[in-house]
């Protein structure tokens, strides 16, 4: 009686490992799930940033209501811009920098920003292998759009893989929200 | 018996053995397809599988001055500039040249500048058989990465199992420091070429 008790709780016992294990992760996993979510981190804003492919330093940010660096201004609007230097860190010429950088808080009509070398104001070129180079984004807005005097803007960045699961060749792959740097906005009548 | 057992435990070792060792040798998909590497130097043809391409001159200059629409832009950079020289020449038939990279003596590379805009002499080069062309490669490169460096020119950008030259710059003059032994203060792309010079 009592042996083949235990003999069918042992049966059990094996056959249901796999199913009390799983059981439990995912109990675990929607324990941690249910926790708050972590802010992403406030980056220092005086100091570079290792942002995935780029290296990041904010200069200054600010409203102009003038053409900036070659980026024409509409009349009725003006333009919320930002000054940052960029060094590329990987092994190639590279112009993916047009998601690093998004003001939080602000509605933008049409989403991505102007992007210039201030050297010059070539239009969205290539930055070269550890190559530090100053870039404006010029995000044009409507005259009446409130800025605020202190901005943040959320930093994304991307991790890098060796090879990547569809052709094993190396890349820079899933973006994911690195941090965010506050920036004092001024107010200039025409920089640049 | 226990000799056929201890065999057949000897076949499986050696085939997990073989199969690991086929698994972790195995080319990436990224080598299997990758440019032909066609190597040269300085001064010589190249003969690439669509072009033949040969390194005239190089050139190095803290400033670049172009001629736009009237106006002429004086460019500068952080490194130096590269103004590469070379004749190109299509093989059978008329085809395009348009990539270039400088790749330094560690393996970074530097394409291309994209600064200077549209300009007939600058990639993509339009090439024909048994006609030589002069077409000019314009590089934004630190002053470290010129040393060991050389120089990879292919038809297209992404060419996969296509004809890639790479080109030796080991007769580029550098002193001590690893600087280029003569840099011009500036450098005209749209003056004439000195006579007795190509």
């Amino acid at each position: 009686m009592f042996k083949t008790a235990r003999s069918r709780f042992k049966a059990w016992l094996t056959a249901g490992a796999g199913t009390i294990a799983a059981l439990f992760v995912a109990g675990l996993m929607g324990a941690f799930g249910a926790l708050p979510a972590h802010a992403p981190p406030s980056l220092p804003a005086d100091a570079a940033t290792d942002a995935g492919r780029w290296r990041i330093e904010p200069v200054r940010a600010y409203v102009s209501h003038a053409n900036v660096y070659g980026v024409p201004i509409k009349s009725g609007q003006k333009a919320l811009v930002l000054e940052v230097d960029i060094t590329n860190r990987t092994a190639q010429s590279d112009k993916a920098y047009f998601d690093v950088f998004k003001p939080e808080g602000i509605a933008f009509p049409d989403g991505k920003p102007m992007i210039t070398l201030t050297r010059d104001s070539t239009l969205t070129p290539e930055l070269h292998p550890g190559m530090a180079e100053r870039m404006a984004y010029v995000w044009p807005l409507a005259a009446d759009v409130a800025v605020p005097s202190s901005l943040s803007f959320a930093i994304t960045a991307e991790i890098f893989k060796p090879r990547d699961n569809l052709y094993g060749v190396p890349g820079w792959y899933n973006p994911y929200r690195l941090g965010t740097i506050t920036l004092a906005v001024g107010d200039h009548g025409g920089a640049g | 018996m226990r000799v056929r057992a201890i065999g057949n435990l000897a076949i499986l070792a050696a085939t997990v053995a073989l199969s690991y060792g086929m698994q972790v040798t195995k080319p990436h998909y990224a080598d299997l397809t990758a440019p032909v590497p066609i190597d040269g130097a300085m001064h010589d043809w190249v003969r690439a599988r669509s072009f033949d391409v040969r390194l005239d001159k190089i050139v190095f200059a803290h400033t670049l001055k172009s001629d736009r629409f009237g106006t002429s832009k004086i460019l500068t950079t952080s490194g130096v500039w590269a103004v590469v020289t070379t004749s190109l020449t299509a093989t059978s038939t008329s085809t395009t040249v348009a990539d270039g990279i400088w790749q330094g003596p560690t393996g970074l590379r530097y394409r291309v500048t994209e600064r200077l805009g549209y300009r007939s002499d600058l990639p993509p080069h339009d090439v024909d058989p048994g006609l030589e062309k002069r077409g000019l490669y314009v590089f934004e490169v630190p002053a470290d990465q010129i040393r060991g460096a050389s120089l990879l020119i292919a038809a297209r950008r992404f060419a996969p199992l296509d004809a890639q030259a790479r080109i030796r710059l080991d007769a580029v003059p550098v002193g001590a420091d690893g600087q280029p032994a003569d840099i011009l203060p500036e450098y005209d792309l749209d003056a004439p070429p000195a006579p007795g010079k190509t």
